[in-house]
């Protein structure tokens, strides 16, 4: 890479000199005066040119930037600019500073500058994709053909051109593009899961299971924690339990290791397929470390109407009304909070100044006033667009903090150019991310009114089981129910049957909770 | 070894019953491919190793009571009893004055060594008082569990006191390091031992030509000083305010 800036460098050197020299040979039409001016200030501004590109040759990227900041906004250097910004962008790219260097490399693909253009939009894609920013990659990608991208950049325009088509539902495509990835890429394993997902959306969950093995295979030597092993054998487990495999799927989920991001989601789903498969026993195992005090920041409203589910099959009528009350007590005031919240605001800047709030809470110790409970804004923040935009908003953050941490190039044109950029875009990026949040509290609200019309139909569900339950045992043919022992001691000493929020919980013991009861049903 | 063969019965009698409570309910197997395969940690964002803690300290006077054992005392009286108040700064960390009187008299080898040579060690000046500044550093806070239905919570606890030791005619300053285990039986009584390494000038009791009942009893001032080691095993009762 090195090399190769070098090369260009001086090979720039020559360009100029020779482009000037061309001109010499035209006639001059003006007056002398003038033109011996003229003619002076040009070549003055050549030298300072040929100054800078030697600067960037000699590795003094923060001299040869800011001067050619300068020379980039002189009228009598038009002809150069392309040149001038795209040697400017390398340098600030070698300054770390991608997002102003991106924006030198917008400038030079807009003047479609034979030569710069298309050099610019290579730069523009790498920027882009070191900042996660897909407003600038997707311009970037638009502008030109890809076949005219060099090889070494093929892998990483197909895995995010086939990220656009999967966000556009556009699942054949986007497997397509994913597929186009090749191996030893950085990108190849990423791509082949996003081809899994994209398969699976497809409906071709045989498709999937073989993509989704093919990846383990190729990781089979990684460390068992390993990011790409364990997305692989979740995606395994997720198109499995699509093929309504249950067995296969409990036993993929399972493999997912404790000590990953993955492992919580992996145990809420398992219990799906525990239910699915009529392992109630095995699902409600799930529910004691689920529904411990150690996720108690997490927003699950599902995994207690399954819960109550799952209590209902065995006839678990008493269990069921507190877990139903659970949800209610949880979630009401929860659903409440969103609406109150939506309905009293619409600007994005409300929805990112509480997330930022949530986000602060996320990564220190310290707590913060929210106006939504932490649950939700958690939740956002874990979604894969939120956090992708709150990672962009990191890099800017460390971008600025780049540029202030050297008071000369802050001061310098260039710095308060690049500031004056950074400040925009994050303002810009603050206002998308807030709108993100509003529409994913909309989804919530949408979400948790389905759940109350479910937890709804459960808790009818239960009252006629109840009722049954009463008949039988007029009847003489009801059996024990050892849920008519009301003192919850009982249950704690029996094996935490009943997980009552009261005991102590050790983080070891997470995921070594079971479920000791019995069914009830006759 | 009538004392040990006691000792053994208690043990086994104690076994007994809990092994009894321990086996009560029924005897419940489960799949062993849903036991936890590995031994670790689930992944959070502010791993916190207990949730709702059964001992909360932190913000929180404790008060003891103790019986002190000097274990390498030679001639003074070895037990002493003492209060402690501590304030708990943090759930790491304990601040305390702990208060110790001297039992009067001599140590059961003095009275062996006055039985069979006759030296009178009385003569010599004994502690009377120990008053230290003490700092409880709390490493490890765990659990254990006796029976399914008896779990005690334990913390254990590094300590070091700074503080007098008040001798019948002087008193010296004194420094300490130590190791402690609390048992909790309850949310708020615990048992409390504190094994302790004291460092104090002291007066050396042997002094030749003072101790037998036919030589001129010295005055206090006639002893030597050195600086003296002792261990001491505390045992108390505490109680979490």
């Amino acid at each position: 890479m090195k090399k190769l800036l070098l090369l260009l460098i001086a090979s720039s050197l020559v360009v100029p000199l020779a482009s000037s020299a061309q001109r010499k040979t035209k006639p001059r039409t003006r007056t002398t005066a003038p033109l011996y001016n003229s003619n002076t200030r040009e070549a003055t501004l050549k030298n300072q040119l040929s100054n800078a590109l030697r600067m960037a040759q000699g590795g003094q990227y923060e001299a040869a930037a800011n001067n050619l900041f300068t020379l980039s906004r002189r009228s009598e250097l038009a002809a150069e600019r392309p040149q001038i910004k795209y040697i400017l962008g390398t340098m600030l790219m070698e300054l770390k500073l991608n997002q102003t260097a991106a924006f030198q490399f917008v400038d030079v693909i807009r003047t479609k500058h034979p030569k710069y253009s298309k050099l610019a939009i290579e730069k523009l894609s790498i920027v882009a994709d070191t900042l996660g920013d897909d407003t600038i990659l997707n311009y970037a990608i638009s502008r030109v053909d890809l076949n005219d991208f060099p090889s070494n950049l093929r892998d990483m325009i197909n895995y995010r051109l086939g990220e656009i088509r999967l966000r556009n539902r556009e699942f054949r495509q986007a497997a397509e593009l994913f597929g186009k990835v090749s191996f030893g890429s950085s990108y190849y394993f990423q791509a082949l899961y996003n081809k899994g997902l994209a398969e699976l959306e497809e409906n071709q969950p045989s498709l999937a299971i073989g993509t989704f093995n093919k990846m383990l295979d190729a990781r089979r030597k990684a460390p068992v924690t390993d990011t790409n092993k364990v997305a692989a054998q979740m995606g395994l487990a997720r198109a499995l339990y699509q093929k309504q495999d249950w067995e296969a799927s409990i036993e993929a989920y399972a493999q997912v290791p404790r000590d990953t991001l993955m492992w919580h989601d992996a145990v809420f789903e398992q219990s799906w397929a525990m239910l699915r498969a009529a392992r109630f026993r095995s699902a409600l195992s799930n529910f004691q470390t689920l529904h411990s005090a150690y996720y108690e920041d997490f927003y699950m409203p599902e995994s207690l109407l399954l819960r109550a589910i799952v209590y209902l099959y065995i006839c678990k009528y008493d269990e069921m009304e507190k877990v139903l009350s659970l949800f209610e007590k949880t979630y009401g005031p929860v659903r409440s909070k969103i609406g109150d919240f939506l309905k009293s605001t619409n600007e994005a800047s409300a929805f990112y100044a509480e997330i930022e709030k949530a986000h602060y809470m996320k990564t220190t110790d310290k707590s913060s006033n929210l106006r939504l409970p932490y649950i939700v804004l958690r939740n956002v923040l874990d979604q894969g667009d939120v956090k992708r935009s709150m990672h962009y908003l990191e890099k800017l953050n460390q971008e600025r903090a780049r540029v202030e941490s050297n008071p000369a190039f802050r001061a310098s044109p260039l710095g308060q150019y690049a500031l004056k950029i950074l400040a925009n875009r994050g303002k810009n990026t603050k206002f998308a991310v807030g709108d993100m949040v509003k529409a994913h509290l909309l989804n919530m609200r949408v979400e948790l009114r389905d759940l109350y019309e479910q937890a709804g139909f459960i808790r009818y569900e239960m009252i006629t089981g109840r009722k049954e339950s009463i008949k039988k045992k007029i009847s003489g043919k009801d059996i024990e129910q050892i849920d008519e022992n009301i003192d919850r001691q009982f249950y704690i000493q029996n094996g935490y049957e009943y997980y009552p929020f009261q005991g102590e919980y050790w983080l070891d013991e997470v995921g070594n909770y079971h479920y000791l009861g019995k069914q009830s049903c006759e | 070894m009538l004392k040990n063969g006691f000792k053994a019965v208690a043990i086994i009698i104690l076994a007994l019953l809990l092994h009894k409570a321990a086996f009560a309910a029924e005897v419940i197997e489960l799949p062993p491919e849903e036991l936890a395969q590995e031994s670790v940690l689930p992944v959070f964002d502010k791993p916190v190793s207990v949730k709702n803690r059964n001992v909360v300290t932190d913000k929180r006077i404790e008060a003891d009571i103790f019986y002190g054992y000097a274990m390498t005392e030679p001639i003074a009286n070895v037990s002493k009893l003492g209060l402690g108040i501590y304030y708990n700064t943090s759930e790491s960390s304990a601040w305390g004055l702990l208060l110790a009187k001297n039992f009067a008299g001599l140590s059961s080898y003095a009275e062996q060594l006055d039985e069979q040579f006759n030296l009178k060690f009385d003569r010599a000046p004994s502690p009377e008082l120990t008053a230290m500044l003490d700092y409880n550093l709390k490493a490890f806070y765990g659990k254990m569990s006796l029976s399914k239905s008896l779990v005690i919570n334990t913390i254990l606890f590094g300590s070091a006191s700074a503080g007098v030791v008040k001798y019948v005619h002087k008193t010296y300053p004194a420094v300490a390091v130590g190791l402690g285990q609390k048992f909790y039986f309850t949310k708020n009584w615990s048992l409390r031992f504190d094994l302790r390494l004291y460092a104090n000038q002291a007066p050396v009791p042997f002094l030749a030509g003072s101790l037998k009942p036919n030589e001129p009893v010295p005055d206090y001032s006639d002893f030597e000083e050195r600086v003296t080691f002792t261990t001491n095993l505390d045992v108390g009762l505490s109680y979490l305010f």
